[in-house]
């Protein structure tokens, strides 16, 4: 029952994820933080089996990082995402591969344009405007297909958001522990403080 | 179900006409019956009048396109000078089948135009790299037994560009509208020598 | 050998335990096979359709060259002479005869009760009956009845093999029903095309389907059946085409590709 959303809008992109850490049914921490950002205008957010997890995004925060040092230079969204695919890609095929979905959100430093990629742990990439893993895809995307519109702004795109919590607070059977939202614009990565303590009333 | 040419679903078709020829394919990307996108075009452009449709596993559709785009870059650049779809057909093949016991699972089909001889050119894979050379139309993805049955029905042969870009269009709409796993929208090429039309139809959108 | 034996479950190394392990064969009996083939019916404002190959397979064998699969209802036993209505049957042949016979017992029952014809309508309600009759143990076969309705236009009612029906324009059915299927959507019920210049985008026309002449129709089935064989191993040998108007039931026969 892990949720990853992310939302793309006319110059930021939003990256949202659950913050309890679950193993079966047993909610072992309630503020989990199931992102990572990997340069100045590009995090993921990532769900699937545990250890897989950090393990996989750590790898990819230390490549980035890495090759920021190296070039002195950031790598652009799209070119963070086609690495993170191929690395995936390249354990989907190996003695264990790593089951990861990510959801990789930036904006490009050149182009000030936002970016949101979707990977599944089969290392399929879809650039997206709106995205989402888990069982979020089956109670969210519809409320997105009626409701994004590609330029719209960052406090749309928060509402927005709440729109598709609501909707998971009141359909999901176990409490997720509220969202952890990131947004990333051209000035960087910042976390959003929002309010996990809204009861939503079934209907 | 667990058929990986048949999680994600597309569909992919390439028509000869006279000196041209068109190649076309869907848009969707599913995991099973959940749409995750409609923008996830399938047609790879590797020289001017050269193009590479790739169906099956989404995963494999990306690291083959990318693969290819790696492998045709090297060869611009040792030979000086862009691919024939011929010798795209034969790199794409034996790249296939180097894998022989652990493929890719996808099913490419190639169509284009050779730069040197002007004739258009078009042929598939199974997923090892065993090419199929037809005269006529190829088919390939989750609606193939549709696309056969269309295509059949409505190609002939010598089309002129704007009647092909009909027929290869009516053929795939129709054929990806019976089929759960394809649809959302196509893309349509159009090779003539020296002039490549690109087309985007909508289509039933579900 | 036992002791080597030793090592399953369940045998302790007993000598008799061997011959009981050794040359097991479990039998069973599937009650269906599959015959392969391929049918279709088209409607027109005074005539309906029904067509489908003659070839009768069993895996990669051929049976026969020619079984037909569409037949007449409620007609004389040996010529079908004063039926109105037809019906053509793929999947399992077998099954497919067995319903034929029912049915067409019932609707000739229906005429010298009643003194007169079954409509087809009727027949079509009947038909899902005694195909949901036998919901747990069906008749493996994909049916579409046809004929014409109380106001003289073509009727065509299409079948799951548990009685599931609609009536409907067009409808393939059997082994290439998914090659035949979209290509009836576009030519038949116009499905994709657009008024040429009716307008850009959203603002185009959709071309509305219009009822289709005798001669068109057939032609289309003819089309279909030839793209049909080349395509589909079960599907070929012969085409039967069954055409019912006001001036009653006429059957020809076309040869297909024999490969």
């Amino acid at each position: 029952m892990e949720v990853l959303l992310g939302i793309a809008g006319k110059d930021f992109v939003i990256l949202a994820a659950s913050k309890a850490a679950m193993r079966g049914p047993t909610v072992l921490k309630a503020e989990d933080d199931k992102t990572r950002q990997l340069n100045k205008h590009t995090v993921m957010a990532f769900s699937g089996e545990s250890g897989d997890t950090v393990q996989f995004a750590e790898y990819i925060q230390a490549n980035a990082a890495l090759y920021s040092m190296r070039n002195d230079t950031e790598l652009s969204p799209s070119a963070v995402a086609n690495f993170v695919r191929g690395e995936l890609a390249r354990s989907l095929r190996s003695r264990s591969p790593y089951t990861v979905n990510l959801l990789l959100g930036g904006i490009d430093p050149v182009t000030e344009k936002p970016h949101l990629y979707w990977v599944d742990y089969l290392a399929s990439l879809a650039p997206l405007p709106y995205a989402a893993h888990g069982y979020a895809q089956y109670y969210c995307l519809s409320i997105l297909d009626k409701h994004h519109h590609p330029d719209c702004s960052l406090e749309e795109g928060l509402a927005l958001l709440t729109l598709c919590t609501d909707e998971l607070k009141r359909r999901l059977p176990i409490d997720y522990k509220g969202m952890l939202v990131k947004v990333v614009t051209k000035d960087g990565v910042r976390e959003i403080p929002v309010d996990n303590d809204k009861v939503v009333r079934s209907a | 179900m667990s058929n990986p040419f048949d999680i994600n679903g597309g569909a992919c078709v390439a028509m000869v006409g006279k000196d041209c020829v068109a190649i076309a394919c869907d848009l969707r990307l599913g995991m099973q019956s959940l749409t995750i996108s409609n923008n996830f075009p399938k047609i790879f452009n590797y020289a001017p009048s050269t193009y590479l449709g790739l169906t099956g596993l989404a995963t494999d559709v990306n690291t083959v396109s990318d693969l290819f785009r790696y492998k045709v870059n090297m060869y611009r650049l040792r030979e000086e000078r862009d691919i024939a779809p011929q010798t795209l057909a034969n790199l794409v093949s034996s790249s296939l089948y180097e894998k022989r016991f652990g493929p890719y699972f996808v099913s490419p089909v190639i169509a284009g135009i050779n730069p040197t001889t002007g004739k258009p050119f078009i042929c598939g894979f199974d997923s090892i790299g065993c090419i199929d050379f037809a005269k006529d139309f190829i088919v390939s993805g989750t609606a193939s037994d549709q696309l056969f049955g269309t295509c059949e029905g409505l190609w002939e042969p010598d089309l002129a560009p704007e009647d092909l870009f009909e027929t290869i269009s009516q053929a795939l709409l129709s054929a990806v509208d019976r089929d759960a796993l394809s649809g959302w929208g196509a893309q349509v090429y159009i090779i003539e020598k020296d002039k490549v039309t690109q087309r985007l139809l909508k289509g039933r959108q579900d | 050998m036992t002791s080597l034996m030793g090592n399953h479950s369940g045998t302790i190394g007993y000598s008799f335990s061997e011959p009981t392990s050794a040359n097991v064969k479990q039998h069973s009996f599937y009650p269906y096979t599959d015959n392969g083939g391929s049918t279709l019916g088209i409607t027109g404002a005074d005539f309906a359709i029904l067509a489908g190959d003659t070839r009768s397979t069993s895996g990669y064998n051929i049976n026969s060259r020619m079984v037909p699969k569409v037949f007449k209802i409620g007609g004389d036993d040996e010529t079908g002479e004063g039926a109105n209505i037809i019906l053509s049957v793929v999947g399992f042949a077998a099954d497919g005869n067995a319903l034929k016979e029912k049915l067409d017992t019932m609707v000739r029952m229906y005429k010298y009760q009643h003194g007169k014809s079954m409509s087809v309508g009727a027949c079509a309600q009947r038909l899902s009956t005694i195909l949901y009759e036998k919901r747990f143990f069906p008749y493996y076969v994909h049916a579409i009845l046809a004929g014409l309705d109380e106001e003289g236009v073509g009727a065509l009612y299409s079948y799951d093999p548990v009685g599931s029906y609609e009536r409907e324009q067009c409808r393939a059915a059997g082994a290439a029903s998914s090659l035949i299927m979209p290509f009836l959507d576009n030519q038949v019920n116009s499905k994709n095309q657009y008024i040429p210049g009716s307008g850009e985008g959203h603002a185009l026309v959709p071309k509305k389907a219009e009822p289709l002449d005798k001669e068109t129709a057939t032609k289309l089935v003819k089309d279909a059946f030839t793209s049909a064989v080349e395509r589909h191993i079960e599907v070929g040998d012969g085409l039967q085409l069954v055409i019912v108007t006001r001036e009653g039931i006429e059957e020809v026969f076309h040869a297909l590709k024999q490969d």
